[in-house]
């Protein structure tokens, strides 16, 4: 099976604020192909979260498709999406990723525990993760006993832990400083590469942006560039 | 997800805040303390007032016939209760079964005469466990078997009359056909128990002596005054004594023959039950803040569960977990703490007395200042389970809160 891994095709979002309507997306159409790390550039307000939660089946469009892994999203029922996003979509957010009172390891299992993963088989499959995302030996420390980026690490772990068809990732950076922000890039281009883990991020700053090998930059709801960029 | 993972993960969550749990906590406990030092005091009150008034007169369970409570007479009487009071005495919760006669007569000496109220009795078969008055005897003593002529008097009763230890005195009735009847009595004791109505009324006679004044045959009687075990098996008494009835004799427990205790411990218990409805609303009131605050607080995070997979019904099993932990942390730390105040007061009770003097006087009953604490299991049970009650009621909606989360608003508030 080789189609796209994410397809969005005539999207439009519109909220209603009191009487007035907001054009999130006016006809958004996105291809994301597998193993692609694509970066949503655009200025504030331009569509990019909106987008990125229409594709994780968080929210609804007002019209037209979402395709995720081959699943039309308006099809499936809660339970359904619910499932999808546990077995097929990892989500790195912004901040808050974690459990505060689970540690390091427990939290990257999370989805695993979910699927029902024996437990066995789940911490030894997390603990040579968390080695891979760079953090060997703080399986059994709690989010407050990591740094900003390590707190990251470990949602990124958590987040590719299931092998999902594709990473969202809203602004994964934008709560670090920049010499973090380049190792979790470094980080992710290195999941990339040697597993074909697929990245769909956005992200405001020009120097995350640089490193990505796709840039689809958004203005009003709209794509109005698409470069591709070999690597 | 494994219940147990989820479990595990609520008895963290309920340690997050730790002054906010220790806070709600602490009300749990006072509350379920209180609760249960109130309930125990009024099961140990109550049930000694119970048994004290058994002890008056009627026993828990009467058998009587069926208008002696609303027009007592002594032309109502019943019949065969030799064998009766053994039929009664077979139920295994059953302790004693007197028959008994009970009616009111008038006492004079030297001029002066009194109503009174009359018990006849079998002096072989009773004493202070049967009849609580034979243990009041101030002076003198009861009349033995052979006695046709003792009577035993209130002390005030003798007092109004201007009688002494042996002296005599003239009662007077009407049988059971309404005829006068005049008898000569030698007073052997006096009661003296504190309480007005029986110090300045009761007089005591030999049952057989009442039976001839009243036309009694030796087999009749007005009443059988049945003595429970426990207070507690009155209404399963009286139960299974159902079948003992027909249009001449009834079962009555002391609820339909003492009306007026009945109507105060009812009273006393409804305000009880009131209170400690108070107090479980002010444990589910403590529970429900500190619980919806703290899922308001993690919306965030419970928006991100849900975003990673977490199902609607596996939020709401971990806050309702964590309204069960709180629960059973609540009723483990109020064992801890109820134990130690619970023993003394159940052991050693409290006094009153600076309160309520050296006693009160409560439905023509003698209380005493010395209160206990004593709980009944299955009110204590009852206890348990209404606070597991309060905590997951008030749980519900902070749980049904984190289970409909939506991913984009809560994650948006970060
Ligand atoms: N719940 C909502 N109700 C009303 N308007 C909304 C809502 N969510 C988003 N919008 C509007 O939709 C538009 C797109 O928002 P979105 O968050 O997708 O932009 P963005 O590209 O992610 O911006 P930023 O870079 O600031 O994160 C904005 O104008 C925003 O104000
Ligand atoms: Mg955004």
């Amino acid at each position: 099976m080789s189609g796209p891994i994410v397809a969005l095709k005539g999207v439009t979002k519109t909220y209603q604020q009191g009487a007035i309507e907001v054009h999130a997306l006016r006809g958004l159409d996105l291809e994301v192909q597998p193993g692609e790390f694509t970066a949503l550039s655009g200025p504030s307000g331009s569509g990019k979260s909106t987008a990125l939660n229409l594709i994780g089946g968080l929210d609804t469009p007002t019209a037209g498709g979402v395709h995720v892994d081959g699943h039309d999203l308006g099809a499936l029922s809660r339970k359904a999406l619910s499932d999808l996003r546990r077995d097929r979509i990892g989500f790195v957010f912004q901040a808050y990723n974690l459990v505060p009172v689970l540690t390091a390891a427990e939290n990257a299992e999370m989805v695993l525990a979910l699927q029902g993963v024996p437990e066995k088989e789940r911490r030894q499959r997390v603990v040579a993760l968390l080695d891979e995302v760079g953090l060997g030996g703080m399986a059994d420390r709690r989010p407050d006993e990591l740094s900003g980026g390590q707190q990251q690490r470990v949602a990124i772990a958590r987040a590719i832990a299931s092998e999902p068809a594709v990473v969202l990732a809203d602004e994964p950076t934008a709560n670090v400083d920049s010499a973090t922000a380049e190792m979790l890039l470094d980080l992710m281009q290195k999941l990339n590469a040697e597993r074909g883990v697929t990245f769909l991020f956005s992200t405001h700053d020009p120097r995350v942006m640089a490193r990505a090998g796709r840039i689809v930059h958004l203005v009003d709801g709209r794509v109005e560039r698409d470069e591709r960029r070999d690597g | 997800m494994k219940f147990g993972t989820i479990a595990a993960m609520a008895w963290r969550n309920i340690w997050r805040n730790r002054r906010r749990t220790l806070v709600t906590l602490a009300s749990m406990v006072f509350g379920t303390f209180l609760a249960i030092l109130m309930t125990g005091m009024g099961d140990a009150t109550y049930g000694k007032m119970i048994d004290m008034a058994a002890r008056m007169g009627n026993g828990h369970v009467t058998v009587q016939h069926p208008m002696q409570v609303q027009a007592p007479a002594p032309k109502r009487y019943i019949s065969g209760v030799g064998a009766l009071a053994k039929q009664l005495r077979a139920d295994p919760q059953v302790v004693a079964a007197l028959p008994r006669i009970s009616g009111q007569m008038m006492v004079a000496a030297a001029g002066e005469s009194r109503g009174a109220m009359v018990i006849g009795i079998d002096p072989t078969a009773e004493n202070e466990d049967t009849l609580s008055a034979l243990g009041s005897i101030s002076e003198g003593k009861l009349f033995a078997a052979d006695d046709k002529r003792g009577i035993v008097l209130g002390a005030d009763l003798a007092r109004h009359l201007g009688v002494k230890l042996g002296r005599k005195v003239v009662y007077t009735l009407t049988d059971r056909h309404g005829e006068v009847f005049s008898g000569l009595g030698r007073v052997r004791g006096l009661v003296k128990t504190g309480t007005s109505s029986v110090d300045g009324g009761l007089c005591l006679l030999p049952i057989d002596v009442l039976r001839r004044a009243l036309g009694y045959g030796p087999d009749d009687a007005t009443l059988v005054a049945v003595l429970a075990a426990d207070q507690r098996h009155t209404h399963g008494i009286a139960a299974r004594l159902r079948h003992l009835e027909n249009p001449t004799r009834s079962v009555l427990t002391w609820h339909q023959t003492m009306a007026e205790l009945a109507g105060f411990i009812d009273m006393k218990l409804s305000g009880a039950a009131f209170m400690e409805g108070l107090l479980m609303l002010l444990i589910a009131a403590g529970i429900f803040n500190a619980l919806f605050v703290s899922v308001m607080e993690r919306l965030p995070e419970f928006g991100i569960l849900s975003a990673i997979g977490w199902g609607r019904g596996q939020l709401f099993a971990l806050v309702m977990l964590e309204s069960l932990w709180m629960a059973l942390v609540g009723l483990g730390l109020s064992a801890v703490v109820t134990a130690w105040p619970y023993w003394k007061l159940s052991t050693d009770g409290f006094d009153l007395s600076a309160k309520m003097g050296e006693g009160a006087e409560v439905a023509n009953m003698m209380m005493d200042s010395q209160f206990y604490v004593r709980i009944h299991p299955e009110h204590l049970a009852f206890i348990v389970v209404a606070v597991v009650i309060a905590t997951l009621t008030s749980g519900l909606l902070p749980a049904y809160k984190a289970g409909t989360v939506n991913p984009v608003d809560a994650i948006k508030l970060v």
